[in-house]
């Protein structure tokens, strides 16, 4: 069975968190006080920053000890083939967007503020060298068109 | 320390090559290896066909540990478009003589007959072995210790080899029977992303029984807007025919290619760096006079690919080696020997 993707998100922000520190400090000023809910495959989790980033499993705004755990300013829903596609510069994120193959909703400034931290997040991705690693994962589980 | 330039003779017998273009990191790199960065270029340039291998060692810091030397193998191949793949490993070895570089299964060599590469990336398709000779006496153009931003970089170049054997990628057989190439080799301690860019190109005549070949290059800024050094180098077979420096060159861009890049190197880059905005433009023309001589080279990029390099200074900045392919022409002439041929060239231009 593949591993869910936000088993391979968290993973890869450990690396990046002590590989490339610089780059995961840039990219958790980035996101801020944004929560990105992400939908991929009908899996669901989402990314969180604070003192350090965190993925969560499962929808964000449930109720953990009697309070909302989180809100999501943004929600994105893709295929693990449409991330796949983009990482390997088949699809251009833009013409992801456009073509509907990722779908965002949001107000428009956390729409900009996630798009920001995904290229934030691409920045720190190069330059931690056991991330491309997780490729390999990713592509595990890939089996549907993008 | 202040650059210099200068060109090296072979001896009858060519061992120029193992006593001049040898490894230089074991040397200058294995005891403090921050900032250091070392490779061996090679580019094989025929009408249509561009083949360009990259064997590199380049200082790396992860988080608060010690820097060190990581390896990675470059292959692009432009054949109706660019494709290629950039390979990184955990180790390299280099020989005793310090004339090979072993990476994986893959290893450049440096004999005094040549260059031989043997490539086996298996995870990226990509296999061969080719063998790199230059003329019977081989002269190499150098450039030391030129500045790059805060550090400094030195540069040898063969500007005229031929090239044999075979390259296999993306399915594609790609073989080489004395093919036109170029070959230079660049080492020194600095740091992508510091305020410095540059341009390069091989011009090599269309024509195999055509004597002439140029080389050019020019150091710039960050934002490329000064201009800190520059040289052109006119080869006749195996010798240094002229060369013309600063002043008495003159080189301009004009118009904008107008197409995307063929493909973008490590592909997640695209992200980052988009996939249509394109600075190369539509034509370069550098002009150069002196006692010596007059040469007007004109350069029409058809194509280009795009390699990134994270930036070693900002987290969130990366630095954009664009390779482009096109067509030459270049007329001149030199003491009482004229020339007008086309050719065709690869430029490389660095910038961000």
């Amino acid at each position: 069975m593949a591993e869910p993707v936000g088993s391979l998100l968290r993973r890869s922000l450990d690396h990046v968190e002590h590989e490339a520190p610089a780059s995961y400090r840039h990219l958790l000023d980035t996101l801020g006080p944004l929560v990105i809910g992400i939908d991929v495959d009908g899996e669901r989790f989402a990314l969180r920053g604070g003192a350090r980033l965190e993925v969560i499993d499962g929808r964000v705004g449930g109720m953990v000890d009697g309070v909302i755990d989180a809100v999501a300013g943004t929600h994105v829903a893709l295929s693990r083939a449409a991330i796949l596609a983009v990482l390997d510069a088949e699809l251009g994120l833009a013409e992801a967007v456009e073509t509907g193959r990722i779908a965002v909703r949001g107000r428009l400034d956390d729409v900009v503020r996630t798009h920001d931290t995904l290229i934030a997040y691409a920045h720190a991705a190069v330059r931690a060298p056991s991330v491309p690693a997780l490729m390999a994962q990713l592509r595990g589980g890939s089996g549907g068109a993008p | 320390m202040s650059a210099t330039t200068s060109t090296t003779r072979s001896p009858a017998v060519p061992a120029v090559l193992p006593s001049h273009d040898f490894l230089r990191t074991p040397l200058l790199a294995t005891a403090r290896p921050e900032g250091f960065k070392e490779w061996h270029h090679f580019l094989v340039q025929t009408r249509g066909r561009r083949i360009l291998i990259n064997f590199s060692l380049m200082s790396e810091t992860l988080g608060a540990g010690p820097p060190r030397l990581v390896p990675r193998i470059i292959v692009v191949v432009h054949d109706g478009r660019w494709t290629g793949a950039v390979e990184r490993f955990a180790d390299a070895d280099v020989s005793a003589d310090l004339c090979t570089l072993s990476v994986g299964g893959s290893r450049m060599h440096i004999d005094p007959d040549g260059f031989r590469v043997v490539l086996d990336l298996p995870d990226r398709h990509i296999h061969g072995e080719l063998l790199f000779t230059p003329g019977r006496r081989p002269s190499l153009g150098r450039v030391n210790n030129q500045p790059v931003g805060a550090g400094r970089i030195s540069w040898l170049f063969v500007p005229r080899l031929t090239a044999t054997g075979r390259l296999r990628i993306d399915g594609v057989e790609h073989r080489l029977d004395g093919d036109a190439a170029y070959h230079d080799h660049n080492w020194g301690r600095f740091r992508w992303g510091d305020d410095f860019g540059w341009e390069w190109g091989s011009i090599l005549p269309a024509d195999p029984a055509d004597p002439w070949s140029v080389v050019f290059t020019r150091k710039t800024d960050r934002r490329r807007l000064r201009c800190l050094s520059q040289a052109l180098y006119v080869w006749h077979h195996d010798e240094l025919a002229a060369m013309f420096r600063d002043s008495a060159v003159r080189m301009e861009s004009s118009g904008l290619l107008g197409r995307p890049p063929d493909c973008t190197l490590p592909a997640p880059m695209r992200l980052v760096l988009g996939s249509e905005a394109s600075d190369v433009p539509a034509a370069l023309t550098i002009t150069a006079s002196s006692a010596v001589g007059t040469l007007e080279v004109v350069f029409r990029p058809d194509s280009h690919a795009r390699l990134a390099q994270p930036s070693e200074l900002h987290p969130a900045r990366s630095v954009v080696l664009s390779e482009i392919s096109g067509t030459a022409r270049v007329r001149g002439s030199i003491g009482d020997r004229g020339f007008d041929a086309p050719g065709t060239g690869v430029v490389e231009v660095l910038h961000g």
